[in-house]
């Protein structure tokens, strides 16, 4: 079954090479529901109870060298993965809706980028990791090169592409080293392996963990992207095509964070507590450094992009905390983060098809003839704000606390990114949406509501969202266990619990 | 009879290649130099081989000849071409691989 | 049924309503959504009433009950359950919510017949109790933060409900964001709450934090900063008041509602919920009580001065709740609760009253053009009078026994609380003085020109409506009523509110006459049994001297403001001239909101502009360029060799080859 997830996809992307014209279209987006449906399988399957991999798949590949073809699912990846299948249905659909330019080769590679990504998420061997990691790159490459646009005030779509791929290659490479050095280090002459599980067992001596643990972060941080690391996402952003965008947006950036789950935190548990407070640091900056861009900017990808930071930061911010509930918060917060940027970027979509500017000093007013978008925006754009009594504000909320908990000046220091999405979102929201136009002229241009076509694409992911705000505990109690063990290999089994006894004890002090 | 003969006729004759390919700018005339070097090669192979008593250096010396006959017919092929498009037959007006 | 299956229901209403009315925007006529949103409304009053009797048929000590629906995030620790909280103090707000907004949406149903907007205001409108609700019903922290940002929200989207006004959605967004840092100062009291507790439930926390702390330790006092950091910025408190002026943009009812009588008083049942905390801090509390204090008195000067009429009526709100928050911070919890809910009447009528004047001025707002409403709006410009009765204090009305039960209690806990009796007072003059400032100057006189219409032809103004703020022409398509618009003369259902209101602002008092009934204060005992601070209490005698002393306080200040406005007209612009600075020093609200753009607006924004400008171009390109340039400058040596000479290449080989002879010979050597 998980081998369906996996090459569903691709295999559905090979047949739609041989298809013509809107059918192209439909046939991947098929695809892609398909896909999902197994996912959803896959989720109602999961014994929520478990902290460990279900649904494995280990058969050795490269026996020579230690490399297994090992998948599997647990609380981390279980609904990334369900997350990657919905908001690439969106984005297929999106894309299936409009005349693309060579259908074949693009949805093609829409679907080859689906299981590249699936594969990242799922593959419980380091070497398979690091290749579907590279591997998710190719695709992108040329969907953004490709299909991008050429921007008269910046540089040319191929240009920003290279620029996105020298990034993040050298983040790659440095980890494919550290991945290589890491099973080397750890076998010690002994048998090779590339197990996550085998090299946990094995462990690292400190020496060794504390370069390792830099070149892994500099992947994750360039994907992600973390402040200083992200010179390629403003040209990237405002490339790309935006269905491409959504998924990318939201889902690619959370690969970077839930390597720091999968690999970083159990492999080198010791560097990781080291480096604790460096990479809060890096996390803080990101989310502040995000947040004055986002509010600052007047083009509606890159308010997108910027806010993208600044949540990437409190996910990171929520694994360092290195408390069970500021990861429950990031593991949450990761899935919350993908299915309100999708939807945003597929509204700015829509938003610059009407209006053919993606200046929101040149939009505005557009709630007066297309209500329906603008509840629907409404509801996106409080979501990303992490308005309280949505699930985002109950991720948001973990996170931080782990963080109040265990480094206090952090918290609320990153507290006041809170204050600043609130500013930036709704900027959005209003820009676009309310006031008048400076020029009357384009009103004819705005005066639409959503079709119908775009609205089958936005109304389920905008659902989910008010699903998911009515019951967070859908994610948390089904990541809980694992996101507990992970947490726990670094702490050394100091769990939450123990802050509580702490708790009991003083009370009791008190009593006396 | 000594093998050092051998020897220093094989580095004259490379010698004689060597430079040719370095001066003349003909590639009929680099070719023929190429063949010179080759051989010069194959004469030490010979002369080593009989010396230390083992066949396997005339094998080689065998083997070079073959590779050597391909390439004379690749840049004879060449050569031809270059002449049929009406290009100078000078390497040094044939230089497109300029980096 | 249980009373926590009617509070329950009382959620459930308003939210079926908003969600209803939202979903049936284009199917259903405008006068069912406001029949379903008034009705909904209604439907939670019942409901709550019925909770009331519930409770009311219990024994006083056992009137508490925690009723939750389903995990909503329990892992990790925190225990986060969907529960909500049923005692007397929160039945009392319900009760008061509930009530208020039922009129309220019965003036609206009439107010916004006109409106493009109707289903957008009625579910918004919904929306907002539903949230105000959720806020008093809360069972834990978490979901008080919920309904704390929800009413924040919903009052975002009314104050920007013509959203064509650039004034409207400005004033929108500063409220909003003003409201987020509100929120996190609960979001951080929560957190250090669950630090020191391990908890987020009411009945947890409370029962818990008196073992845990000593009295004024640190923390403790820094928890109830932070809860008051959430309370100033909801309750319009003085440093973060300036929202509320601005928020009078959106419509008049929404002012009416959420920025006089329900939500502004939010930060008011904050404190009286966790006065168990407030207990334990008493520093914390004092500095609530005088921050309560500044407030009243600097908003009474500001309302001294304003020329606009609804956001005068809004400085005397923040004026009143200054007085709320006093109260409950010292300690007078049923006192401060029951002003709550006479200034919920009052000031409700008072924003009723006024929209129907601003609509018969063609949105005009200025008090300087208006004169002669007496004879023209009888029916209006009665309740108009009740209502600043009310709020001014005269005798026998609600806001005389409410006010001055607060300030019997600061005199009767002695010693410093004095202080708080002694400028109540002047606060109080303030408040007659301003309040019939307005009354004088709108209601008696010469019938202005849109008056004298009214009276001859029996038409409203009919002139192109503008913006009061800015003078911009209203676009009439987002739903701003056009020359259409009614007023309360013209409905019945505005009338009946306003009627209603106008009798309670008059006799909502005699239900807690000193000595006499005391009801509030005999329900909501049990609430605050557990309070040292609610054995004070003053003895029927000093109640009547704080009641005769306020009595007087309020005759002056009517009679002063009769002899300005009336007796000597031309004293106002004479006094004006004689104390310029002080009036432009008020007129200018003593340049709060200049100080704040300086303090924070302007340096985050010059901020984001250099990270734009010069750290986004230098560092974080520099990066890559500084790269790209490194390895260009290193291809450039190989560029070279590679010069397509085929002789130099053999050269190049043939001295490597060389080269590589001679290092081997000089090895062997």
């Amino acid at each position: 079954m998980i081998n369906v997830l996996l090459w569903a996809p691709l295999a559905f992307g090979i047949v739609g090479l041989f298809l013509r014209g809107k059918a192209v279209g439909w046939w991947a987006t098929l695809g892609t529901v398909v896909t999902l449906g197994v996912a959803i399988g896959m989720v109602l399957g999961f014994d929520s109870g478990s902290s460990g991999l279900q649904y494995t798949v280990d058969t050795p590949w490269i026996s020579g060298l230690g490399v297994d073809y090992s998948l599997g699912i647990d609380g981390l990846n279980l609904f990334l993965i369900l997350l990657t299948a919905l908001l690439w249905v969106g984005g297929t659909a999106f894309a299936a809706f409009r005349e693309q330019e060579r259908p074949q080769l693009f949805f093609f590679l829409m679907l080859l980028a689906e299981t590249a990504t699936l594969g990242s998420f799922l593959a419980q061997d380091l070497l398979l990791f690091v290749l579907f990691f590279d591997f998710m790159l190719v695709p992108f490459y040329f969907l953004f090169g490709s299909w991008g646009t050429d921007r008269k005030d910046g540089p040319t779509a191929s240009a920003a592409t290279l620029k996105m791929m020298i990034y993040t290659l050298i983040g790659s490479l440095l980890m494919l080293v550290a991945a290589i050095a890491t099973a080397i280090i750890s076998a010690d002459g002994g048998h090779l392996t590339f197990s996550i599980a085998d090299l946990q067992r094995q462990g690292l001596p400190l020496d060794s963990q504390r370069w390792i643990f830099w070149f892994f972060a500099a992947a994750f941080l360039v994907k992600m992207p973390a402040f200083l690391l992200h010179g390629w996402m403003p040209d990237a952003y405002r490339a790309a095509p935006l269905p491409v965008l959504a998924v990318f947006s939201g889902v690619l950036a959370k690969v970077g964070a839930y390597g720091f789950l999968r690999i970083v935190l159990p492999l080198f548990p010791e560097a990781t507590v080291e480096f604790q407070e460096v990479v809060l640091v890096i996390a803080l900056a990101s989310i502040l450094y995000g947040s004055v861009m986002a509010f600052t900017q007047t083009n509606v990808r890159l308010i997108g992009g910027y806010s993208s930071v600044a949540q990437l930061g409190f996910i990171t911010a929520g694994i360092f905390a290195l408390r069970a509930d500021g990861a429950d918060g990031a593991v949450l917060q990761m899935v919350n983060h993908g299915l309100v940027v999708a939807p945003l970027f597929i509204i700015v979509a829509i938003l610059v098809e009407r209006t053919g500017t993606e200046d929101i000093r040149e939009m505005g007013g557009m709630a007066l003839r297309a209500p329906v978008l603008a509840a629907l925006f409404l509801i996106v754009a409080l979501a990303t704000l992490a308005m309280p009594g949505s699930a985002n504000f109950i991720g948001e909320f973990y996170i931080l606390n782990g963080l109040f908990q265990s480094k206090i000046v952090f918290a609320l220091i990153a507290i006041s990114g809170v204050a600043m999405s609130a500013y930036y979102a709704l900027r959005l929201y209003q820009a676009t949406m309310h006031n008048r136009l400076p020029s009357r002229q384009n009103q004819g241009l705005l005066s639409r509501e959503i079709s119908l076509r775009d609205g089958v694409v936005l109304a389920p992911l905008v659902l989910c969202i008010v699903a998911l705000a009515l019951y967070p505990q859908l994610i948390l109690h089904r990541t809980a266990p694992t996101v507990q063990q992970t947490v726990a290999s670094v702490t050394g089994g100091k769990a939450p619990e123990a802050q509580l006894a702490k708790e009991s004890s003083k009370s009791e002090l008190a009593q006396k | 009879m000594n093998i050092e003969w051998y020897i220093v006729l094989s580095a004259l004759l490379f010698a004689i290649g060597a430079v040719g390919i370095l001066v003349r700018r003909s590639p009929m005339v680099i070719l023929l130099c190429l063949e010179l070097m080759l051989n010069a090669g194959n004469l030490a192979l010979v002369a080593f081989s009989r010396e230390v008593g083992n066949q396997q250096g005339q094998v080689f010396a065998l083997v070079v000849m073959v590779i050597a006959a391909c390439e004379v017919v690749v840049g004879l092929g060449l050569i031809v071409a270059i002449f049929r498009r009406k290009l100078p037959l000078n390497v040094d007006d044939l230089r497109e691989l300029r980096g | 049924m249980s009373a926590t299956s009617w509070a329950w229901l009382v959620l459930l209403f308003p939210l079926v309503g908003s969600i209803a009315i939202a979903l049936g925007f284009r199917t259903l006529p405008s006068k069912a959504a406001g029949l379903i949103g008034t009705a909904a409304i209604g439907a939670a009053f019942i409901c709550g009433i019925a909770a009331l009797v519930c409770l009311l048929g219990e024994d006083p000590e056992a009137r508490h009950h925690a009723s939750s629906l389903w995990d909503y995030a329990s892992v990790a620790g925190l225990n986060i359950r969907l529960g909500i909280y049923v005692d007397p103090l929160s039945v009392f707000m319900v009760l008061v919510v509930t009530g208020v907004s039922t009129l309220i949406h019965l003036y609206s149903y009439g107010y916004m017949q006109s409106d493009q907007g109707y289903h957008r205001f009625f579910s918004y409108l919904n929306f907002f109790v539903f949230s105000m609700l959720l806020l008093v019903l809360a069972g834990n922290f978490v979901l008080l933060i919920v309904g704390w940002a929800f009413v924040g929200f919903a009052s975002y989207a009314l104050i920007s409900f013509w959203y064509r006004r650039k004034t409207a959605t400005k004033a929108g967004m500063k409220a909003f964001v003003i409201n987020v840092v509100g929120d996190i100062g609960l979001v951080l009291a929560a957190f250090l709450i669950f630090r020191e507790l391990g908890t987020f439930e009411y009945e947890d926390v409370f029962a818990k934090a008196p073992q845990v702390f000593h009295t004024n330790e640190w923390t403790v006092v820094a928890i109830c900063l932070l809860l008051l950091v959430g309370a100033f910025a909801k309750s319009a408190q003085l440093p973060f008041h300036t929202w509320l002026p601005d928020a009078m943009e959106g419509p008049t009812p929404v002012s009416s509602l959420i920025h006089a009588a329900t939500m502004v008083t939010a930060g008011v049942y904050l404190i009286a919920r966790t006065h168990t905390l407030f207990v334990l801090a008493p520093t914390a509390a004092d500095i609530a009580a005088f921050v309560g204090l500044a407030t009243l008195l600097v908003a009474g000067t500001i309302a001294l001065v304003m020329t606009d009429l609804k956001r005068a009526i809004a400085y005397s709100t923040m004026s009143q709740i200054g007085y709320m928050i006093m109260g409950v911070s010292i300690g007078a919890y049923s006192a401060g609760m029951f002003h709550l809910m006479t200034h919920a009447f009052f000031k409700a009528l008072l924003f009723m009253a006024a929209g129907s004047f601003i609509s018969a001025m063609a949105n005009k707002q200025n008090i300087d053009e208006m004169s002669g409403f007496g004879k023209a709006m009888r029916f209006t410009s009665i309740t108009f009078v009740c209502g600043a009765l009310a709020l001014a204090a005269f005798p026998g009305t609600s806001g005389f026994f409410s006010k001055d039960e607060i300030l019997a209690y600061a005199h009767a806990r002695g010693g410093m609380y004095d202080i708080f009796q002694i400028l109540g007072y002047f606060g109080a003059l303030l408040t007659a003085i301003y309040t019939f400032r307005l009354v004088f100057r709108v209601l008696p006189g010469k019938p202005c020109k849109e008056a004298q219409e009214l009276i001859d032809t029996g038409h409203l103004a009919h002139e192109t409506p503008r913006n009061p703020a800015s003078g911009e022409e209203e676009d009439t398509d987002v739903g701003f009523p056009g020359a259409e618009h009614h007023i309360a003369e013209q409905s019945p259902g505005m009338k009946i509110a306003m009627g209603v209101l106008a009798f309670l602002a008059l006799f909502a008092g005699l239900v807690q006459v000193p000595g006499l009934d005391e009801t509030i204060t005999h329900f909501l005992d049990p609430v605050f049994a557990d309070s040292p601070l609610a054995e004070i209490v003053p003895s029927v005698g000093a109640s009547w001297a704080g009641l005769a002393i306020g009595a007087a306080i309020s005759v002056v200040g009517i009679g002063i403001a009769y002899w300005l406005y009336i007796l000597r007209p031309e004293m106002p612009a004479a006094l004006i001239r004689r104390f310029g600075w002080l009036h432009t020093f008020l007129v200018n609200k003593w340049y709060f909101d200049e100080l704040i753009d300086v303090l924070v607006v302007r340096p985050a924004l010059a901020i984001g502009r250099f990270a734009n400008r010069f750290f986004e171009r230098f560092v974080v390109d520099g990066l890559v360029t500084g790269t790209e340039e490194t390895v260009r400058g290193a291809s450039s040596v190989a560029h070279r060799l590679q010069n397509g000479f085929v002789r130099s290449y053999a050269l190049i080989l043939i001295a490597g080859f060389a080269g590589l002879a001679l290092y081997f010979l000089i090895v062997q050597s």
